[in-house]
């Protein structure tokens, strides 16, 4: 008959037959340390490993305190205890009682920092290699699992900037990651302005393909600038050496990849103040004035961007903060006062009382012989204009 | 990908480089407000490109996830 368990009493029954197996007591172990904590209760909890396999392992504060070497990530180490389940989780776990050192750094690690030498030596890190961000990109590819939070978190903090996003989809952890991310990084080519290649925190293994050559040798490739973002900000990789820049997360990697949207349109309000500010100062240069008269230039257009310019100003005021807004009508009123006089000595309201201004193609007729006989001449009313032919040129008094 | 007309670094680059030239002074009235209609279209289409803010995202290879289509 078989039988039925609850989790705990399946647990409870593994741990009974494991812990009370000789052969699971007081032995060795060798491997690879990663995944160290010491936890602010004393205990460290870390994982040794070797290159086909892994096994959780405890320190107890009791047993620790004869640790005479410092534990840490990469570390080779040999290790005294017992087999146990952590029976909340069905773990089984190495629980040491003592840890000696074994010589070296671990065999990864060794790797590790053989694959960096050999990448600095091609240049694959050199600072002049590191290509500027584009400021305003279009296109804006992703490498990530799409599953991700750090797709989220990339594409919440990219807000509402304008501009494509390609999301090059990646396996970003476990077997075939490593040709994966590359992969999705060539895909990109041609198709974005920059790349963010990014995934969220993860333990050492989780973040290890981002420790791989033929990602290395992706980004170096890219025809873009690339940002990193792995893991968390202590998590460096060696893509992270080989992208243009490196983001401490991939929020961060998301706030470098755009501008600052509030940013940009603030400066199109204060462009808008300038130039408003500077067509006033025109307006108000009296020699330009009188030459504008002699020309006879579009007078209606000019008052009429007058009058745009001073709602505009009165519209900025509004957006504006109340000290900003103050100055704001007093240009504004500045403006008016420009206007007004303009429109006293200007054209339109000399014209408007009957008088013409009259001119040839050479210029404007101040007196008879600037004109001949037969000669056609233009008129300017104050509404319109006359085509005209001069029939006789006499001076004054005669 | 490309848009039309004038990208949106092209228009702040045009309109701070018209900025400049209307503080300078150095125009005549009719250039100043020729400049002056240029920079206001600027503006307008800057900020019609940043409202325009419709997020496109594509996937080069399989489906969006459903959250984010």
């Amino acid at each position: 008959m078989t039988q039925i368990f609850t989790v705990t009493e399946l647990n409870q029954r593994i741990a009974d037959r494991l812990e009370n197996d000789p052969r699971l007591h007081d032995l060795w172990a060798r491997g690879e340390v990663s995944n160290y904590i010491h936890h602010r209760s004393g205990h460290r909890y870390f994982t040794i490993k070797d290159q086909g396999s892994s096994i959780s392992c405890v320190l107890f504060r009791g047993s620790g305190l004869s640790l005479n070497f410092e534990l840490k990530d990469g570390k080779n180490v040999m290790v005294f205890g017992d087999v146990a389940v952590y029976r909340p989780q069905g773990r089984v776990q190495l629980v040491a009682r003592a840890l000696r050192q074994d010589e070296g750094l671990g065999f990864r690690h060794l790797q590790l920092e053989a694959l960096k030498k050999k990448l600095a030596a091609e240049g694959l890190f050199s600072q002049e290699r590191k290509r500027p961000l584009p400021l305003y990109p279009e296109r804006i590819g992703i490498v990530t699992s799409p599953q991700g939070a750090a797709l989220r978190d990339v594409l919440r903090t990219l807000g509402t900037y304008p501009a494509g996003v390609i999301l090059s989809p990646a396996q970003v952890q476990g077997e075939g990651a490593e040709e994966s991310v590359a992969a999705a990084i060539a895909a990109l080519r041609g198709r974005a302005d920059v790349i963010v290649v990014c995934r969220g925190g993860g333990s050492t293994e989780d973040l290890w393909c981002f420790n791989s050559e033929i990602v290395a040798r992706a980004i170096f490739a890219c025809d873009v600038p690339v940002i990193s973002a792995v893991g968390h900000e202590t998590d460096v990789t060696i893509a992270d050496f080989v992208a243009d820049v490196r983001a401490a997360t991939p929020t961060a990697a998301a706030k470098l990849a755009v501008p600052d949207v509030e940013q940009i349109k603030e400066d199109l309000r204060s462009a808008q103040v300038r130039i408003v500010r500077a067509l006033w100062t025109a307006l108000e240069r009296k020699e330009e004035r009188l030459e504008y008269l002699q020309q006879n230039i579009s007078a209606k257009r000019m008052y009429s961007l007058a009058r745009d310019a001073r709602q505009r100003l009165d519209y900025l005021s509004q957006s504006l903060d109340a000290a900003q807004g103050r100055k704001m009508s007093d240009l504004k009123g500045r403006l008016e006062v420009a206007e007004g006089r303009l429109l006293a000595v200007g054209p339109l309201a000399t014209l408007k009382r009957g008088y013409a201004i009259a001119r040839t193609g050479k210029g404007l007729i101040l007196q008879s012989h600037d004109a001949q006989p037969g000669e056609e001449i233009e008129l300017i009313v104050w509404k319109g204009k006359l085509r005209c032919r001069v029939l006789e040129c006499s001076d004054d008094g005669e | 990908m490309k848009k039309d007309g004038m990208g949106l670094e092209e228009a702040l680059d045009s309109l701070e480089e018209i900025v400049q030239l209307l503080e300078e002074g150095k125009m005549t009235l009719e250039e100043s407000l020729d400049l002056y209609e240029k920079g206001m279209t600027l503006v307008k289409l800057c900020n019609a490109r940043l409202e325009s803010a419709q997020k496109r995202i594509e996937c080069l290879t399989g489906e969006l996830p459903p959250d984010l289509s």
